[in-house]
């Protein structure tokens, strides 16, 4: 159970590094309508909040010790008028009244000049504005500018009961709307002291796990996409496409939306249903594994993807990085290995023998997670799933977290109540996590190589935007 | 790639949507203002091998300067209603205008009001409406085609969509507004 600390907002940095010191990780930080600023923490014993009111509005900056809230600092900057000290410069992120200077970096020097890309793109893609600083065709800084999408999302889930604000989680992402909404429902049963039993935790670890299989299927495809091998993005697709079509077959939807809820489990599946998913997915598992064989034998698809678009070690562990992108550099970490809420016992995450945070390891820790994602579906799909809710505990501190590992890495969800609605509505999605390190990753590469970078990463604007 | 080969040779053969007879060619010109990608994942797979769809003479192209049909998904964010606008200027007329989604159509769970500018039609004229949260491939194929078979078959729609066989070439001195060199493409 997740326990607020309410600290003196003087304290937040001492207290926060020694939390860090002993082993904490940081996974989001959110300002609230009433002037408040919360700093969540994963520790082995659960989530740790630090709650404060920062007097004036100013608050001493985290940025110097957690690398990772830069983007929150930011956010927080510019939809809810904190400041804070220390974060310097402070740039506009959400704000798009700022003038150019005031949001990207600042380069300079003989030849530099800037490229600018978007909102609109040109083929079937998100809506979103990139600026690059280049010399030539190399690239010096990448500058995202994102939040073109940005719907309010949070606050119009705010007020709203726990069931009704479930869509507005949902709606940040369809792409992602599995993992959101679990990770939504699990901060609420947190907040208020409800424990999913097992079955509810094997039905929510299945949608997961469909989820991802769909999104990988998909991001292998958009690699191939990205380097123009239309024969690799072609056959990913079509498998993508019968992944979703199973997905409906059994719950009704393409993206699973319904298929989660707040204190229970509205998907369900008899034992003839649950037998014939398992055999189509069984299907679909030994096509996907043909099709990923032809891409490794294509020599010119795989000449592209080695050493484009690193992120060292050490760099995706300074941004925080998060998910497929963190392990192909690394950083071993899966929000699954630590999901007692959920049906994952005993997951050990996937790895690579040579991890160099490249387009290719990106690539490959897809597959190898796949794998791993066709296993447990199998084994989750061995019995019949049946209606099941969550029970009452020891009564919550109106202050929940949610983690769950979507497609793209962590996405946490925080929620606080207020008189059995919601207060406010946070989520840090994977993407939101992993934006910056994309824009590191692609400094010193080819501009024509971006769109390939940015396919091995395949992060959602909507996510981010909410 | 012969697992996509036997994919294609079993789902087609269940495909609902035949060709038509009409000989068209019309590009489309996708827009996101705002949506949650769905409508992004389900169009993207529709000029994908298995519902392909160029079959029906349509084509979804890069550019708003080729395009016939600006198709819009999302409730319309503030911050995309000037690229949208910008976009639907940059088209060649005759154009026409599709929602593609519940949000576009202005009724699903949409957000904050303050931070929309939507729905599409207040601020552009629509003439395709295609619901679905998100509508799947097939549904946005058939919602196109619909569309533009009653648009083409309504006598007081006729000069609102380009076929071609009603598509000549500009009279020397007509002007196509946002773009004074710009010249239909011929099949």
């Amino acid at each position: 159970m997740t326990v607020p600390e309410l600290i003196d907002a003087r304290e937040l940095r001492t207290a926060l590094t020694g939390t860090l010191e002993s082993g904490a990780r940081f996974v989001g930080a959110w300002a609230t309508a009433d002037g408040g600023w919360r700093v969540a923490l994963a520790t082995v014993q659960g989530t740790r909040v630090l709650v404060c009111t920062p007097a004036g509005g100013r608050v001493d900056s985290i940025v110097q010790t957690v690398g990772a809230a830069v983007w929150d600092e930011r956010e927080a900057h510019d939809l809810y008028g904190l400041e804070f000290d220390g974060h310097e410069p402070l740039r506009t992120l959400v704000d798009h009244s700022a003038a150019l200077e005031a949001w990207t970096t600042p380069v300079r020097g003989g030849g530099v000049h800037q490229v600018a890309v978007g909102p609109i793109h040109a083929g079937v893609i998100e809506s979103g504005h990139f600026r690059f600083h280049c010399v030539g065709d190399r690239i010096l800084a990448l500058d995202p500018r994102l939040f073109y999408k940005h719907r309010g999302l949070e606050r119009a889930a705010e007020g709203r009961g726990y069931g009704q604000a479930l869509p507005y989680a949902a709606r940040a992402c369809a792409a992602c709307s599995v993992a959101n909404t679990v990770a939504y429902a699990q901060a609420v049963e947190d907040a208020v002291g409800l424990w999913p039993p097992a079955e509810l935790r094997r039905q929510r670890t299945l949608l997961l796990e469909l989820e991802r299989a769909y999104n990988h299927l998909n991001d292998i495809g958009a690699v191939c996409a990205g380097v123009g091998f239309a024969p690799g993005s072609m056959a990913f697709a079509v498998l993508k496409d019968r992944a979703q079509e199973l997905c409906r077959q059994a719950f009704g939807h393409r993206f699973l939306f319904g298929a989660v809820a707040v204190g229970h489990g509205p998907a369900t599946l008899d034992a003839a249903q649950a037998d014939a998913l398992r055999a189509q997915l069984r299907e679909l598992r030994a096509d996907a594994a043909a099709a990923w064989r032809d891409l490794e034998f294509s020599a010119s698809l795989q000449a592209r993807l080695d050493g484009v678009g690193v992120l060292s070690h050490d760099r995706a562990l300074q941004f925080g990085a998060v998910g497929p992108a963190a392990r192909a550099s690394g950083v071993v970490r899966d929000v699954r290995t630590d999901s007692p809420r959920l049906a994952y016992m005993g997951f050990v995450p996937a790895s690579l023998p040579q991890a160099g945070g490249d387009v290719a390891a990106r690539f490959q820790i897809r597959a190898a997670e796949l794998e791993a994602t066709w296993e447990l579906l199998d084994g989750l799909l061995s019995e019949p799933l049946t209606r099941s809710a969550a029970t009452w505990q020891e009564p919550g501190g109106g202050v929940g977290v949610g983690r769950v590992e979507s497609p793209r890495g962590e996405t946490v969800c925080m929620v606080e109540l207020a008189a059995g609605r919601v207060a406010r509505l946070h989520l840090r999605s994977a993407s939101y996590a992993n934006w910056p390190a994309l824009a590191d990753a692609t400094a010193g590469n080819l501009l024509p190589d971006f769109p390939l970078i940015n396919k091995s990463f395949e992060l959602c604007y909507a996510c981010v935007d909410r | 790639m012969f697992v996509l080969l036997r994919q294609l040779r079993t789902i087609r053969r269940e495909a609902s949507l035949r060709p038509g007879d009409e000989p068209r060619w019309l590009a489309i010109r996708h827009v996101d203002a705002g949506s949650c990608n769905g409508c992004e994942h389900e169009l993207a797979l529709l000029g994908g091998p298995l519902h392909d769809i160029q079959r029906f003479g349509l084509d979804i192209v890069a550019s708003p300067r080729h395009a016939d049909i600006l198709l819009v998904t999302g409730p319309v964010t503030t911050r995309m209603a000037q690229p949208l606008q910008i976009a639907y200027e940059a088209m060649p007329t005759p154009r026409l205008v599709a929602a593609l989604g519940d949000c576009a159509l202005g009724c699903n769970v949409l957000a904050d009001r303050d931070q929309l500018a939507g729905p599409l039609s207040e601020l552009l004229p629509v003439d395709i409406r295609i619901p679905g949260c998100p509508p799947s491939p097939e549904s946005i194929a058939a919602g196109l085609l619909d569309g533009l078979r009653a648009i083409t078959q309504h006598p007081a729609h006729s000069s609102r969509v380009s076929t071609t066989r009603d598509r000549r070439p500009p009279q020397s001195g007509t002007v196509w507004p946002g773009h004074g060199n710009h010249q239909p493409k011929e099949h």
